[in-house]
């Protein structure tokens, strides 16, 4: 029943599985940057607190957006046919465990956890800052997170709501081997390649 | 037109008790299962109300029940299941939060799914959906896919949530848990949510070996579509726009035009910014048509199930459409004119319709539409 995170994701496995399913990575970030060598925290996003999740997924989104479109929002004929899918085996875990340290401890529970506790919520961070109108999804992958999330950007893309999905696997020290992660990719039918 | 897929099983357990039936008896007759909670400390909250079951019920040991009673009504086989994926909504264990790094795997919404694909002789769960409110419809239009591309001839959807402290403590935190303890759907004064308990299950099959294996359809699968808003972290999109192009594709899929729809099963959380949205979502992709069609929450009657709430709801569509009769939208008290929309009220009303949608949101602007049909 144990399976792994997204800490071992390369850019490779990602273009590797892309490439089979016939779609493309159209551009690409990853949390550490090459600068921080692991260190650091990605830059904070407004009205998210106390966790490294969504602004993991935030900074390689952003970063991926912005090394394929330049400066938000994303081209009209496309931003409103692409996608957000957020992969991650465990999700906000240090949120999460912060809402149960207050719940435990008969403490009230900060407002701005309520919808940072949601994955979809930094989807629509990203999603609302680049213009992007395609479906908007969160799994928890089971054995190989490339793969199945490659799956599942095929499903939407195949199926007709998206031509394009910003996939961002993401996982926090704590369930990552002590290293906050997060690999964004822009992946489009042959269509738009 | 996409090929109509079949729904051949389904099973649920929800605050009105155990199974499907007591489900819809208990839309139909519109009296709100909602009571005082129990099952953990709620007097530091705000809201001390939510549409129970009794008990401290266990959400691995429900999903099994509910996945069994659903392949069992569907005839899956020993070996059909082998072949057959299950796709699982859920938000995960509260007890991830609390236990060592070690056992968190087990915690993890995969985790659970792989368990529950074992103790169902499912043949694999691949990925866990965890998209809040619009999880188990989008695995439901994701299994739907999955067919007609011809990776699997059917497939498992479940989904749960049963009510938890953690959950209870940041709705009631995010002030939008209804203070007067009443789900208003659409309607005047309406306060906000309940959170309810929620356990559910369909079988979504290919028509040919639905037909070889002599399965009895319950209804169709006629149409899905996903979209999002482009708008916000949490807050809907004010026009409903994404609302409207997910329940445009689909009718585009189903090949069905708005005045073939004889029901809408609204997403309808009976929030005051939520359901002004998916009004003016449904006028959008609906036209003058939205304010004729019958609509209703049912979520005034069963509460908001999050990832499971979908699920409840198509449930609650497929055997509305079986009975003819639709389910209530309760704690309606007057009418709210930015919410054109004609609600049933007061009793089930008849109808022989041969299509409904259900329709649900989810905050980061997820919005997702299931077209429903008669077989």
């Amino acid at each position: 029943m144990t399976g792994p995170g997204v800490g071992a994701v390369t850019l490779a496995q990602v273009r590797r599985e892309v490439a089979l399913a016939g779609l493309r990575v159209r551009a690409c970030a990853h949390w550490p940057t090459a600068g921080a060598n692991g260190r650091g925290q990605p830059p904070p996003v407004p009205g998210f607190v106390e966790s490294s999740f969504s602004p993991l997924i935030a900074d390689a989104g952003h970063r991926c957006l912005a090394a394929c479109y330049g400066q938000p929002p994303a081209p009209p004929e496309e931003g409103p046919r692409t996608g957000i899918l957020i992969v991650s085996r465990y999700g906000d875990v240090q949120s999460a465990a912060a809402v149960a340290r207050a719940v435990d401890k008969g403490e009230r529970v900060g407002p701005l956890m309520f919808y940072q506790s949601v994955p979809n919520a930094v989807a629509g961070h990203l999603a609302a800052a680049w213009g992007l109108g395609g479906p908007v999804a969160c799994v928890s992958p089971a054995a190989d997170p490339v793969a199945q999330s490659v799956q599942v950007v095929s499903l939407l893309v195949g199926d007709g709501d998206a031509d394009g999905v910003l996939v961002i696997l993401a996982e926090q020290a704590c369930v990552n081997g002590g290293r906050d992660y997060a690999l964004a990719a822009l992946v489009v039918g042959e269509w738009l390649a | 037109m996409t090929e109509p897929l079949l729904i051949t099983g389904l099973a649920a357990t929800s605050a009105f008790g155990r199974g499907a039936a007591a489900l819809l008896a208990g839309a139909l007759a519109g009296h709100p299962a909602v009571r005082t909670v129990h099952r953990f400390d709620v007097s530091g909250r705000r809201v001390r109300v939510a549409a129970t079951a009794p008990g401290s019920p266990d959400l691995g040991p429900e999903l099994v029940e509910v996945i069994d009673a659903a392949c069992e009504q569907a005839g899956l086989s020993a070996r059909a299941r082998t072949g057959c994926p299950l796709l699982l909504a859920v938000h995960g264990d509260p007890a991830m939060a609390r236990v060592s790094d070690v056992d968190k795997p087990a915690c993890s919404a995969a985790g659970l799914a792989e368990a529950l694909a074992v103790s169902c002789g499912l043949g694999r769960a691949p990925w866990a959906y965890t998209s809040a409110c619009v999880a188990a419809t989008t695995a439901v239009a994701d299994a739907a896919a999955l067919i007609l591309r011809g990776e699997c001839e059917r497939a498992v959807v479940a989904a749960g949530y049963l009510v938890e402290p953690d959950q209870f403590a940041l709705f009631d935190a995010g002030r939008v848990l209804a203070p007067d303890g009443v789900v208003r759907p659409f309607s005047a004064q309406r306060k906000g949510l309940l959170l309810g308990d929620g356990i559910a299950a369909v079988v979504v099959e290919a028509r040919g070996p639905a037909r070889a294996r002599g399965a009895q359809a319950l209804g169709l699968l006629a149409g899905w579509g996903r979209a999002g808003d482009a708008y916000h972290v949490c807050a809907p999109r004010p026009d409903g726009a994404g609302l409207a192009r997910a329940t445009g594709a689909a009718l585009r899929r189903g090949g069905v035009v708005p005045e073939q729809i004889g029901y809408v099963n609204a997403h309808g959380s009976g929030t005051p910014r939520g359901d002004l949205a998916e009004s003016r979502g449904l006028h959008l992709a609906l036209g003058p048509y939205a304010a004729q069609v019958p609509v209703s929450s049912t979520k005034s009657t069963h509460g908001q199930a999050l990832e499971a709430s979908g699920l409840l709801e198509l449930v609650l569509t497929v055997l509305a459409l079986r009975v003819g009769r639709l389910p209530v939208n309760a704690g309606f008290l007057a009418p709210d004119p930015d919410c054109d929309l004609r609600l049933v009220l007061d009793a089930p009303q008849r109808t022989d319709a041969r299509y409904a949608l259900t329709v649900n949101m989810a905050f980061g602007g997820a919005n997702t539409a299931l077209l429903v049909g008669t077989p």
